[in-house]
Order: C-alpha cells, then structure tokens, then sequence
C-alpha cells in the first residue's frame, strides 16, 4: 500500500479535466470566481482549497464526493478498486453541497456495482488511508428502494456533525449491489467502543430505523485480511 | 472523545448523561436535532461544533446560491449531469423530489416493510 500516497494527486488531475470548463461558466456564482483567483498561490496541489462562498453557511468539514463503479471481471485488488475511483468533488458549505447534489444522480438510480463515497477533504475512501486504517464502518443492509433516501438522511446526519463523535467520522458510502444495497459509515478507531456505539444509535435515530434492524460492524483490518468489505462481520441486533 | 487526540486540550468533564425511558415509537422526536427528552448540548467536548440539522439543511437546498452546477464537476454519464439539475429529470423516477419531502417529514412509512 505504499505507493498510493502519491496518487492522491493524481487521482485529483483525472477527474478535473479543462473539459469541465462548458458552457456552465455563465452560471456560475461570483462567490466561486474569487474563490478561484484566490487559489492561485497554492503549488502543492494544483486546485485551491475549496472554501464557503460569501454568505454561505460553513460544515464543520470539508468533504469530497467520490464515485467508483467495478469493472466487470476484473479482480478487486486496492490498485484496481484505486483505478476505478473518480473524485467528484469537494465543497466547503452547505450550499456547495447542494450544488454537488442536485447535479448527482441518486444511488437508486447508479446501474450496476457502483459507489457513492462521501469522505472528509484529504481521506481517501480506502481501507489503507492512515486515517482510516485503524477504524472501521458501521454496515446497514437495505432492500431494494431504500437506499436514495436513507443516503441522504445519512448524508445530512454526517454534515450536520449529528454523530457527536468529534473527530471519529471518516466518511460514509451507499453500495448499489444486485439484491441488495448497503450504506456504511466510517470511523477511525474502530477499538473505540464508546464511540462505536454512539455512532450505532445516532445511525438507528437518523435513519428511523426499526428496532429489530441487524446492524454490522467490519474493521478496516479484517476488510483487508478477507479483501471483503461486506462479508464476515460481527453482528449486533 | 478519548480517541480524539492531537487537538488542544480542554476541561475534562463527563458527558452530562441521563435515561429517558420510551415505550413506544411515537414518543421519538421528529428530528434528529433533539434527543428524546429535549436536547442536551449544543456543543462538544473539545469545542464548538457546526451543527445543522435535516430540516435546516433541507432549507438550504432552495438557496438560489445551492441550484448552479458545481464549476468542476466531472461528466461521468449516468452518474452527474453538469448541464441539468438531476431533480428535473429523475424526480419522478426515485420520489425525492422537494414536494415530496416536505409531506413525508415524519417518514415512518420507509420501513414499513422489513429490510
């Protein structure tokens, strides 16, 4: 897992072609102009940092949207689950959010074995990231229909810092699978049961969730170990 | 959290905790804001958090300042749409739409069915 570091950046330079650059610019707010004159000094990273526009309201965090779809028959090694994620795009507000979300289509409408991940700004949505490798994600299983609603809820608990967790949140994720989806969300210390659990509760409040739901827990570790993100985990009712 | 180290230190007091007994569902509140029994604190050990809740942040999303698409936002087919908002075109299709929220805020009837 050593090299991926490294990739960060270029995973950021795939998806931000000029391309991008169409006929929307007429509709863009000023707010985001000055934001990118003001990137210009930055020359460790080519895109400036992504800060609330005047009169927008601040999150706690930034976030980034990534998406990742497998490629059928290709064996899901981390290079190739690295090769098959797209950064969509991080925002610093609510109304940045927004504009991130309405323009995406909801997961009940991805095709597929696709993946919505929505991670802080600077934590990859993998098992190997140094902020996630000791932590672990909370898994819902949803029948079929649920999963665009639930996402948002859980999205929104996430940015609306719900979990009162500090600073435990990694990220979350919907998984449209053939029978099933499954929404996950990611902490840091997975050995932090206290945490684990508040996560757990604020998870079955935000997310209305019936009483008799089965709720999973995988670490990262046990992840990589299986090479599995959904398969043999440990089972609360 | 005693796993959030490596930001500054504050005073160290215990989570004001206490049981609200419930006996059935409907005593839950509406939102995720408010615990059962009213809200017990709007800020974290270690500072004040940005909290928002859902209604606010659904507020929001009518801001003239949340409809323009996002400047960088990639062209994935199926997955963004950088020239439409996907609320136009989709709505019927996956019963998101703002109308249908603001009716369904309570939303108990998502797992009517079991999962």
């Amino acid at each position: 897992m050593s090299g991926w570091h490294l990739s960060h950046e270029i995973l950021k330079d795939d998806d931000s072609g000029d391309h991008d650059q169409n006929e929307e610019n007429g509709t863009q707010k000023d707010g985001e102009k000055e934001k990118n004159d003001r990137d210009k000094p930055q020359s460790s990273t080519k895109r400036k940092a992504v800060v609330p526009g005047p009169a927008e309201h601040p999150l706690q965090y930034n976030y980034t949207f990534w998406y990742s779809r497998r490629t059928p028959g290709r064996p899901t090694s981390s290079q190739s689950y690295e090769q098959n994620i797209k950064q969509i795009g991080t925002f610093a507000s609510v109304e940045q959010f927004w504009r991130f979300y309405s323009h995406m289509v909801r997961p009940g409408d991805l095709t597929g074995h696709s993946d919505f991940h929505l991670f802080k700004e600077g934590i990859k949505p993998m098992w190997e990231d140094d902020a996630n490798k000791n932590g672990g994600k909370w898994i819902i299983r949803l029948r079929k229909g649920l999963a665009s609603r639930c996402w948002e809820n859980l999205i929104l608990a996430m940015l609306g810092e719900q979990f009162m967790v500090g600073e435990e949140i990694c990220g979350a994720v919907v998984s449209v699978r053939f029978q099933e989806d499954i929404i996950s969300i990611w902490n840091k210390t997975a050995s932090d049961q206290a945490t684990t659990a508040r996560i757990r509760d604020t998870l079955r409040r935000v997310l209305n969730l019936p009483p008799n739901t089965i709720m999973e827990y995988k670490t990262h570790t046990d992840s990589i170990k299986d090479n599995s993100s959904f398969r043999n985990t440990k089972i609360t009712l | 959290m005693s796993s959030s180290g490596g930001h500054q230190h504050s005073q160290s007091r215990a989570i004001p905790t206490r049981t609200v007994p419930i006996s059935d569902a409907t005593q839950l509140p509406h939102d995720y804001c408010t615990t059962p029994g009213g809200t017990l604190f709007s800020t974290t050990p270690g500072g004040t958090r940005i909290i928002y809740d859902r209604k606010f942040l659904l507020d929001r999303r009518n801001s003239p300042m949340a409809q323009t698409p996002p400047c960088h936002l990639p062209n994935i087919p199926g997955v963004t749409s950088p020239g439409t908002m996907v609320e136009d075109s989709k709505v019927e299709i996956n019963n998101l739409n703002n109308h249908d929220r603001k009716t369904a805020m309570g939303d108990d009837a998502q797992f009517e069915m079991d999962i």
